[in-house]
């Protein structure tokens, strides 16, 4: 029922989707929509990054410095223009915050993904892998999409059709479910507890958090979006305790980067879910 | 046991009566030919051969079974042969799809343009794109033909078509007197789409389109009928679109200045499983729509992500 629900509302938002949600605190209560199939993680690949830099030997207030030859994006240090200089906590806090590329990939080349994909392996999730940083999957989609130009190639339907960035067996992936098994790990491991406050901190009201717009209803999540594909993974807690982990990940029809339906979905999917839940 | 192989073995002896000749018309040597024999017979617990030092006879169940052996080895060379047509594309039936809003003449040249190209018969299925999407993912289509926009991941395509949208009209309405309409000269009336059901990602484009272009609808009729929506136009009030290919004779159709509204159409199968006939196919597709007036796309609007896009700067 609640599953035909949350299928209504993907197709209804012009996406197709995948859900899982699970109680925090009884992991046999769940909503499953296609939770077990193979998903591009886009940028939800930092999450199980930290995760890994959280359980490693790093000391997280060592400062490096992010050269002019780091990764770029829209936001953080990406979007800088000078050498920054910054702790590894800080450089965490801006890949989960705003969703840091230079932030993410510094760090990656720090911990390596052969740590990301042993931490994973260690919490028996064996669908999800990483295989490359942000600036990695970037530059596949320039080269996928050549001799056509970027941003507006984005936008072309053939062009999508043919970038591995958008397939699973060829980017970073994962399940619906072993997402929220990551969530739940990091909602039950102290060395987790500052993944916990800075994924509360997320900048981005408008997927899973635009599901829940109640002031003492706390929204902890981590974004992912490439061309068509908007995903969120966060955990939902309500002030009676009920604690609720939820990995949405979709795929729109409709190629346009602005598409306010396809993001708000993923909040309307999730309070499906939460609801079911409680 | 690959019993197959071993009767053609059994055929070669029992033709030559001599496994010395046997084995070299088999190209191998004596030895493993004597034993896939023995293993035969081992297999359906009869002797099919008499063998002495210088003769070699077939039993009374060797010649029974030789006769069915020839039947079953001609049976296995028909369809390794229906199977090789088959995957060169000169066999067996493409099943497609076309969309109900296609047109009667589009489909009588779709049929001709694909058999000049292909011998496969062409089974052609009137439905619509969602409809078309699930039958190709359960593998009761081959190919299809669908309206952008849908979720192309797992899809190849062929050329994408456009044809440019217009507006039907009122014969008397003031708007028919120039020689096309601006969409931001359509404020006041209401807009007469097809049902957001049957494609919301479609049909919220067509309205964030309408939007940009300065036309925001007071009101939108959802007419999943083409003569409703003529109706709902005849009565006053309201526009439909359309692409001006045979518009009604009741409504006066003009073209949008700019062309800022297009359909746009592709052939397209799941990845990986191209066949001839569904080149052959997408290849007619192309013939028939561009014939029919449609243009392949070019030309991209400016694109300018926002920082919410995480991954262009």
């Amino acid at each position: 029922m609640t599953a035909a629900r949350v299928r209504a509302a993907f197709t209804d938002a012009g996406v197709t989707g995948r859900l899982h949600a699970v109680d925090l605190d009884q992991p046999d209560r769940e909503v499953s929509v296609g939770a077990d199939d193979p998903v591009v993680l886009a940028s939800v690949f930092k999450v199980p990054l930290v995760v890994s830099l959280h359980h490693s030997t790093h000391d997280l207030t060592r400062r490096i410095t992010l050269g002019q030859d780091r990764s770029t994006g829209p936001t953080g240090v990406g979007g800088m223009l000078d050498p920054v200089t910054m702790s590894l906590r800080d450089l965490a806090y801006l890949a989960i915050t705003v969703s840091d590329n230079a932030a993410a990939d510094a760090l990656m080349d720090l911990v390596g993904t052969d740590d990301v994909n042993r931490t994973l392996r260690d919490l028996h999730l064996t669908r999800t892998v990483v295989v490359h940083r942000a600036r990695d999957f970037m530059r596949t989609m320039a080269e996928d999409a050549a001799p056509a130009e970027l941003p507006a190639a984005l936008t072309d339907p053939v062009v999508l059709s043919r970038l591995r960035a958008l397939n699973p067996d060829h980017t970073n992936r994962g399940t619906a479910r072993d997402l929220t098994t990551v969530l739940r790990h990091i909602w039950q491991h102290d060395d987790c507890a500052p993944i916990r406050h800075t994924m509360a901190r997320q900048v981005w009201p408008h997927r899973l958090a635009s599901g829940f717009p109640f002031d003492d209803v706390r929204v902890a999540g981590k974004t992912g979006t490439l061309p068509t594909i908007r995903n969120e993974v966060g955990v939902v807690e309500y002030p009676d305790g009920g604690r609720y982990a939820v990995a949405v990940f979709t795929r729109s029809a409709s190629t346009a980067f602005t598409l306010p339906q396809a993001d708000a979905v993923i909040g309307t999917a999730a309070r499906l879910a939460v609801e079911h839940l409680r | 046991m690959d019993l197959l192989r071993h009767l053609r073995y059994f055929l070669a002896v029992a033709e030559e009566l001599h496994f010395g000749r046997a084995a070299a018309r088999l190209h191998m040597s004596q030895p493993p030919l004597s034993q896939s024999i023995q293993r035969l017979e081992r297999e359906l617990g009869v002797r099919l051969l008499d063998r002495d030092a210088r003769h070699v006879a077939l039993t009374d169940a060797g010649r029974r079974i030789l006769t069915e052996a020839r039947g079953l080895l001609a049976g296995e060379d028909r369809l390794r042969a229906l199977a090789e047509r088959f995957r060169h594309g000169e066999a067996g039936s493409l099943r497609a799809g076309v969309p109900p809003d296609l047109g009667g003449r589009a489909v009588a040249a779709l049929l001709p343009a694909f058999r000049r190209r292909s011998p496969v018969e062409l089974k052609l299925r009137e439905i619509g794109t969602a409809e078309q999407l699930r039958a190709l993912a359960d593998r009761s289509l081959d190919v299809g033909v669908l309206r952008f926009p849908f979720d192309v991941s797992w899809l190849s395509l062929g050329p994408v078509l456009t044809s440019p949208l217009g507006v039907l009209l009122p014969r008397d309405h003031p708007l028919t007197a120039a020689p096309d309409v601006r969409l931001a000269d359509l404020n006041g009336l209401a807009l007469v789409l097809f049902p957001r059901a049957t494609a919301p990602a479609l049909h919220d484009e067509v309205l964030t389109t309408c939007a940009r272009h300065g036309y925001t609808p007071a009101e939108v009729h959802q007419a999943g009928n083409p003569e409703f929506a003529l109706g709902l136009v005849l009565a006053g009030g309201a526009v439909a679109l359309h692409d001006g290919v045979a518009p009604p004779a009741d409504a006066v159709w003009r073209p949008l200045r700019g062309t800022p509204l297009l359909w746009r159409t592709s052939a397209a199968w799941p990845r990986g499983r191209q066949t001839p006939a569904v080149t052959a196919f997408a290849d007619a597709v192309t013939e028939v729509l561009t014939a029919q007036g449609m243009r392949h796309a070019e030309g991209t609007l400016p694109r300018y992500p926002r920082p919410a896009a995480e991954y262009l700067s």
